[in-house]
């Protein structure tokens, strides 16, 4: 290839892509910035395939010198896999019905005529202004004090009821066109087949969107499981993993940062793979609601 | 036998006469009620029922044993002289201060670029939202470990620059900005997406037009971007707020509100007092403030957009 067919290449690029020469400096600076957001994973997981000598160094090595799984060995000498189960359980429930209560509330709201509907809609977007740490005594204590500490249940019917969820299927029913329901109806469908037959199955963006939100969102969840939950076995994943912090136990303080950089990378895992696979979701999911999960 | 015949005759009269009751001109449709029972049954115990069952906890005084004693305003009395909580409503505001426009002003930058659609813009994209979608555990680990005093990568290269060891997390000094900063890294996303969103919606004709009237790429910004994204910015401005106020998972895994609670938040000194050591009156009474100072915080920041439009 001639210098001046790469140029003529080069040119074709920077106008297909509507990149002025003079931008290039731009371009490439964001680029680097980009690459700089996402290093502290790349340094955690480089971390975690340390041995631990060549961890608390002052030198600075991206790359192992040496990999070796040991600091994952020795996450799996703690009930790691158990708390993989429990936030597992707990998320998926609490997923499955959070989507399938928000799709059923964001259809009843966007398609039913009722009296109170309107009151409805209005508590659900005032509540996003309400903290929801606000209610962390009170529902501390009323778990607490029905017994439900340390139990399933505890952990994941409170995560249950989630605003973005009916928001986004509220918003996808509005835009519906009322014929599809319509000639149903005259065929004599009640409006519970309506939803489950018809509805429900046009409604596949939201679906997705909502089961990848809050699965994420569930299974990050931190402040709801480190209280509500004391004993070792029922921790989540993201509860148990947070033991490793040098400021809370003493642990990562003798041992060195590889076996937390291990967990850590094992805990974000799931979260990320989805998140790559799946992106244009969340983001679409996102910024047509305002809503995080 | 003709009693039963006409009750139960009545009985279904009543259902037809509520089948076919109307409101606002229109059947009602009473399947409406079953389809969203599942929904705010649960959603109204765990938020208006807890609220107010807080609200009356805060003039109690009670430690998980026994029940509540009422107490009147005793609880609110001493928290205004407590000086750990006035440390942690400071230390809130200074954590809204920094994290707040340091997530909307890079949120803005990096959106800004991939709206540009150059190469590789996707690989942008993904990046910068990327840390919004992980734990609090990670974020606050990853950092734990990059902003170590003694062999943090941070502290690595600003040795190589000549830059002595700064300690992020462990002096009273630098702790709430060394936890700002991973506050910063972990949110950003969520205001970035927003930001991206509002910017592809500005009609294309807009900057065409403020382009041929020869506008700079700065003026284009300032007098044709700035304002069509003006709705957007004031709602990331406010959620990002109210989410800085409730500071603690961040807090709670890289400092536990030290050293000498100078990175404590409210809620992470509800979390010591009221789980901790059960001081739950007092502890839900420190919450009713907080929810005060956002709902304040908020009303106030709306007045103000308002005001400028």
């Amino acid at each position: 290839m001639s210098a001046t067919e790469a140029y003529r290449r080069i040119q074709v690029f920077l106008k297909r892509y509507n990149l002025p020469v003079a931008d290039i400096p731009l371009w490439i600076a964001g680029m680097i910035v980009a690459v700089l957001w996402i290093a502290p994973f790349v340094w955690m997981v480089s971390t975690s395939l340390k041995p631990p000598k060549e961890v608390m160094t002052k030198e600075i090595q991206w790359i192992p010198r040496t990999v070796v799984l040991d600091n994952y060995q020795k996450v799996f000498e703690y009930p790691v896999l158990r708390w993989g189960l429990n936030s597992l359980i707990v998320a998926g429930t609490a997923t499955f019905f959070g989507v399938l209560f928000g799709a059923m509330a964001g259809y009843a709201l966007a398609r039913l005529h009722f009296p109170g509907n309107r009151w409805l809609f209005a508590i659900l977007i005032a509540s996003l202004m309400i903290p929801t740490e606000m209610t962390i005594v009170p529902m501390f204590v009323g778990f607490l004090k029905a017994g439900l500490a340390n139990t399933y249940f505890a952990l994941i019917v409170p995560a249950i009821p989630n605003v973005f969820s009916v928001y986004i299927f509220r918003q996808f029913f509005l835009g519906l066109p009322d014929e599809l329901e319509d000639a149903a109806a005259i065929d004599g469908a009640n409006r519970f087949q309506i939803f489950w037959r018809i509805a429900l199955p046009l409604a596949r963006a939201p679906l997705l969107a909502a089961t990848i939100l809050l699965f994420t969102t569930n299974w990050n969840a931190f402040l709801w499981p480190l209280l509500i939950v004391f004993e070792e076995g029922m921790k989540t994943m993201p509860v148990g993993i947070a033991a490793f912090t040098p400021v809370v136990g003493t642990h990562t303080q003798l041992e060195g940062f590889g076996i937390a950089m291990a967990g850590v990378t094992l805990l974000s895992l799931p979260s990320l793979l989805i998140f790559f696979l799946l992106q244009r979701y969340f983001i679409e999911g996102i910024s047509r609601t305002g809503i995080k999960g | 036998m003709s009693v039963s015949a006409s009750s139960s005759l009545s009985k279904s009269n009543l259902l037809k006469r509520l089948r076919h009751m109307n409101w606002q001109g229109e059947r009602i449709d009473w399947a409406g009620y079953v389809f969203v029972l599942p929904f705010f049954v649960p959603f109204l115990t765990f938020t208006v029922v807890a609220i107010l069952f807080g609200a009356y906890i805060a003039f109690t005084n009670w430690s998980i044993m026994g029940s509540p004693e009422w107490v009147g305003l005793e609880n609110f009395t001493e928290a205004f002289k407590d000086p750990w909580v006035r440390k942690a409503f400071v230390n809130i505001l200074r954590y809204g201060l920094i994290i707040v426009p340091g997530v909307t002003f890079f949120g803005l930058l990096f959106a800004l670029y991939v709206n540009q659609r150059w190469p590789l813009s996707t690989f942008a994209r993904t990046a910068f939202y990327s840390p919004n979608v992980v734990s609090a555990t990670v974020i606050g680990l990853v950092w734990v470990w990059i902003l170590d005093t003694q062999f943090g990568l941070v502290n690595n290269y600003l040795n190589r620059l000549g830059i002595p060891n700064i300690p992020w997390l462990t002096s009273t000094q630098w702790s709430l900005i060394g936890v700002s900063i991973a506050s910063i890294w972990w949110d950003l996303g969520f205001s970035f997406v927003l930001f991206l969103a509002a910017l592809q919606e500005i009609p294309a004709d807009l900057k065409e037009a403020a382009a041929i009237d020869g506008a700079n790429r700065w003026q284009t910004f300032w007098h044709v971007t700035l304002p069509q994204i003006r709705p957007a910015l004031s709602m990331i401005v406010t959620l990002q707020l109210i989410a800085t106020l409730r500071i603690f998972s961040q807090v709670y895994m890289m400092t536990n509100g030290g050293p000498a609670g100078s990175s404590v938040s409210v809620i992470h000194y509800i979390y010591t007092e009221g789980i901790v050591r059960f001081r739950l009156g007092y502890t839900a009474a420190v919450s009713l403030m907080l929810f005060f100072v956002i709902l304040v915080v908020t009303l106030i920041q709306q007045r103000l957009i308002r005001e400028r439009d």
